[in-house]
């Protein structure tokens, strides 16, 4: 079941009147409530799937308890060693297995020997499951460092690993977070279900107005690269960065409003990325929840930057690498991964990746405009194209891309084959950009205003932008879901 | 509550939403639309076609009040469907007034367009006002062989029940008209469909009913035309078919061919033109395409003097 659908607008006003009507009963009716929707929502997608959820969710609970009652660290580690190669191996099966069989033929058949492709078992991947393998993980990882007490009861650890707002596309929440609000007695306040409302409008809106609207014209654009003059590659270089970004950050902002309705909080994914001023500023406000898990699961552990210079540039160069695998079993994302490695070291070597902590204030003098206005600008067009490595379907296309965008210089207007007008996308991006620094300074509340007449116009003018972008042609599943 | 109206304002003030016209049926048992209104017909949200209609005094889309030809020039009369109708297009700027700007002063086209009319409906026209259509020195009948073949004699179509009480309030809500347009209330019509069809299914015992092949289609929709041609009669020195040669079987083109119906097939043009010759989000021809049909049928009748 996805956000934007007809099945969703049902369930979740039915899932939220039965949750609210039987929540006096106390946690565990209100957690048995919520993970039954959770399996219904996934189930919805396919429920034989559903086996994994379960069954990554029996081997942490067990895990957790067995490492929490050892005393000895040996014995732990074992426990911990389990839950490790149970999770990465179901990821590893299900997302990369045909990738390292692809990998491995290609590069000997390199070398001149001949393979066959028989090995590869194009396996379905199962929605979500980057998601909450990391998710259950997370609560092993934390009990073996003694950061969190394991789960008392079964049903509460099942919704937690299936709470379906972030079920498939995350935000990646860690155990020590949520498991407490689920454990918890979950209250309704209506200020948090009003916010959460608006988040779910915003995230909306994001999604069907910015990434649907774009979708097609970016298709076309990458599917005709060898023939579009070079400003029409880099139109859609920056059209897929306003796609993916509407859509992943859409999915988050509806993902966290709708917990939001069930008294659950759940943590920021992203804060406005594209006001960034540098690479490690914009890591630090795109896909937060997992950035975050690879710097205390993986950086941290292999010595951060505190293990001397080397050591540390090493451990980048790792998180950026296993962050682009983590979004798919293909090259473009690795090669991904590594430009922004690359684009990293510097401001590390020069101390200068903690920079720019403050919310950007562009306006603050003419000096500031200017120069944090370059330094955003300048960002911006190194993630695009960052944005193209991820978006083409081989390196080799990629690649390609660039070379035209980059080297081939040549201009016309671009025109859709199915006659858009794009002018109003470049008035809808502009408008859009213009409402984003508006709203900047706080993720979790978009439409805060506290004027109740100009929340009035802007609730009224969102729905009426959506009627307008809304196109019942097009593909309206989420991106994020195929990682 | 307040929130609804807001939008109905901008939907409103904007006009994004489209025009309907109403409709009835004639003395003849002619559907048409009520006479002496006009409107604005909108195509895509974002108002990414917009025409001008104007129903004339007998209840078509026209730049004429009435049809008395004076037989000063050469009559030409169009009948059609929507396509011929032309709500995607300001009336004076429609594909007879196309065809009049190619022939010059002389020539006067006549519009007789309606959308949902198959050939039964157009035949059927015709004969109910000979007295008209006689004046005419040719008619040209817009046909879709996919479409507008596939009943065999004239029945008053159920087009009419659009224009109940209820529809006609929910037709004063425009954001109704405007959500309905873009699709909105597709997938909850769908659901609802395919749970009824489930459900009849169901009670009727019955699994999923076999789609006849197409040949076997195609075969129905040349016997209904030749039934159509003999009930209402056809005459061949006036009327020219106006097709589009890649929709129709080559038995049909044959028979046609044959059987010496004079027919205009715009598909080759159609094929050769480079830019898009119908509209976004919509079927019916863009400007361009009537245009290249304007010339096609300016040629075709100069060519026949």
């Amino acid at each position: 079941m996805i956000f934007n659908s007809i099945e969703f607008f049902i369930f979740l006003p039915l899932v939220f009147s039965i949750f609210w009507v039987f929540a006096k009963r106390g946690v565990k009716t209100q957690n048995f409530i919520l993970l039954v929707a959770s399996y219904v929502f996934y189930g919805w997608w396919d429920y034989r799937f559903l086996s994994l959820i379960v069954l990554s969710t029996l081997v942490d609970y067990v895990v957790g308890r067995k490492i929490y009652a050892s005393q000895d660290r040996s014995h732990q580690k074992k426990w911990l060693t389990l839950s490790l190669v149970f999770n990465l191996g179901l990821l590893g099966f299900f997302k990369y297995f045909d990738f390292f069989v692809h990998s491995f033929i290609t590069a000997f058949s390199f070398a001149g020997a001949k393979m066959e492709h028989q090995w590869t078992l194009d396996i379905v991947l199962p929605v979500g499951i980057s998601f909450y393998t990391f998710q259950t993980l997370s609560y092993s990882l934390d009990i073996y460092r003694e950061r969190l007490k394991p789960s008392e009861n079964f049903i509460s650890f099942a919704t937690y690993v299936a709470f379906f707002p972030q079920l498939v596309a995350g935000p990646i929440e860690r155990a020590s977070q949520l498991l407490p609000q689920i454990d918890g007695d979950k209250k309704f306040k209506y200020d948090q279900a009003v916010q959460g409302l608006k988040l779910m409008l915003w995230g909306l809106f994001k999604k069907i107005v910015i990434a649907d609207a774009l979708a097609p014209i970016v298709d076309d654009i990458f599917q005709h690269a060898d023939s579009y003059p070079s400003t029409t590659l880099a139109l859609g270089g920056i059209l897929f960065g306003f796609q993916i970004y509407g859509d992943f950050s859409g999915y988050s902002d509806i993902a966290i409003g709708t917990a939001k309705l069930f008294g659950i909080e759940l943590m920021s994914n992203f804060k406005f990325p594209y006001f960034s001023r540098s690479i490690a500023e914009f890591w630090r406000r795109w896909h937060i929840s997992l950035s975050t898990w690879f710097r205390d699961y993986l950086y941290i552990p292999l010595g951060g930057s505190k293990a001397g210079r080397t050591k540390a540039v090493q451990n980048i160069f790792i998180i950026f690498l296993v962050s682009g695998l983590w979004h798919g079993a293909n090259w473009t994302f690795v090669i991904w991964g590594l430009f922004h490695a690359i684009l990293f070291l510097p401001l590390f070597y020069l101390n200068l990746n903690r920079n720019f902590l403050e919310t950007p204030n562009l306006f603050s003098s003419v000096r500031t405009f200017f120069v944090e206005g370059t330094q955003i600008l300048w960002t911006f067009i190194l993630v695009t194209i960052g944005w193209i490595f991820f978006r083409s379907e081989t390196l080799s296309n990629a690649l390609l891309y660039l070379k035209r965008m980059l080297f081939d210089f040549s201009h016309s207007e671009y025109h859709h084959p199915n006659g858009y007008r794009m002018l109003d996308y470049y008035l809808l991006l502009v408008g859009f950009s213009i409402f984003e620094y508006i709203i900047r300074a706080d993720e979790r509340n978009p439409i805060g205003f506290k004027n109740r007449y100009v929340r009035f116009l802007v609730y009224l003018i969102l729905i009426f932008i959506m009627a307008l972008f809304y196109d019942d042609g097009v593909d309206r599943s989420f991106i994020y879901f195929q990682f | 509550m307040l929130m609804l109206l807001g939008i109905e304002l901008l939907v409103r003030v904007f006009h994004v939403y489209t025009e309907r016209p109403e409709r009835y049926l004639d003395g003849y048992d002619v559907e048409k639309w009520v006479p002496n209104q006009t409107g604005l017909s909108v195509t895509g949200n974002r108002k990414q076609n917009v025409g001008k209609y104007r129903i004339n005094q007998f209840g078509f889309n026209s730049v004429y009040d009435t049809y008395d030809p004076k037989g000063d020039g050469l009559d030409v009369a169009l009948v059609g469907d929507s396509f011929i109708e032309g709500f995607h297009q300001d009336y004076n700027n429609s594909l007879g007034q196309k065809v009049e700007h190619y022939m010059g002063d002389k020539v006067k086209v006549w519009e007789f367009g309606y959308a949902g009319y198959d050939l039964a409906d157009q035949l059927h026209l015709i004969k109910a006002y000979d007295s008209i259509f006689k004046k005419m020195d040719c008619t040209i009948i817009y046909m879709r062989f996919t479409d507008d073949l596939t009943r065999s004699e004239y029945k008053i179509s159920n087009r009419l029940s659009l224009d109940t009480p209820v529809n006609r309030i929910l037709k004063e809500i425009k954001t109704v008209v405007y959500l309905k347009d873009i699709g909105l209330f597709d997938p909850i019509t769908k659901t609802v469909g395919s749970v009824l069809s489930l459900l009849k299914g169901k009670t009727d015992g019955q699994g999923t009913p076999q789609a006849p092949d197409k040949e076997a289609i195609d075969e129905k929709r040349l016997e209904n035309f030749k039934a159509l041609v003999e009930t209402y009669g056809y005459d061949k020195k006036k009327n020219i078919l106006l097709l589009d040669g890649r929709l129709c079987s080559e038995d049909f083109l044959n028979y046609l061919k044959g059987n010496g119906f004079k027919t205009i097939d715009f598909s080759k043009t159609f094929l050769a033109s480079e830019t898009p010759t119908d509209l976004i989000y919509d079927q019916h021809w863009n400007d361009h395409g009537r245009e290249l049909l304007a010339e096609l049928i300016s040629n075709y009748l100069k060519k026949k003097g």
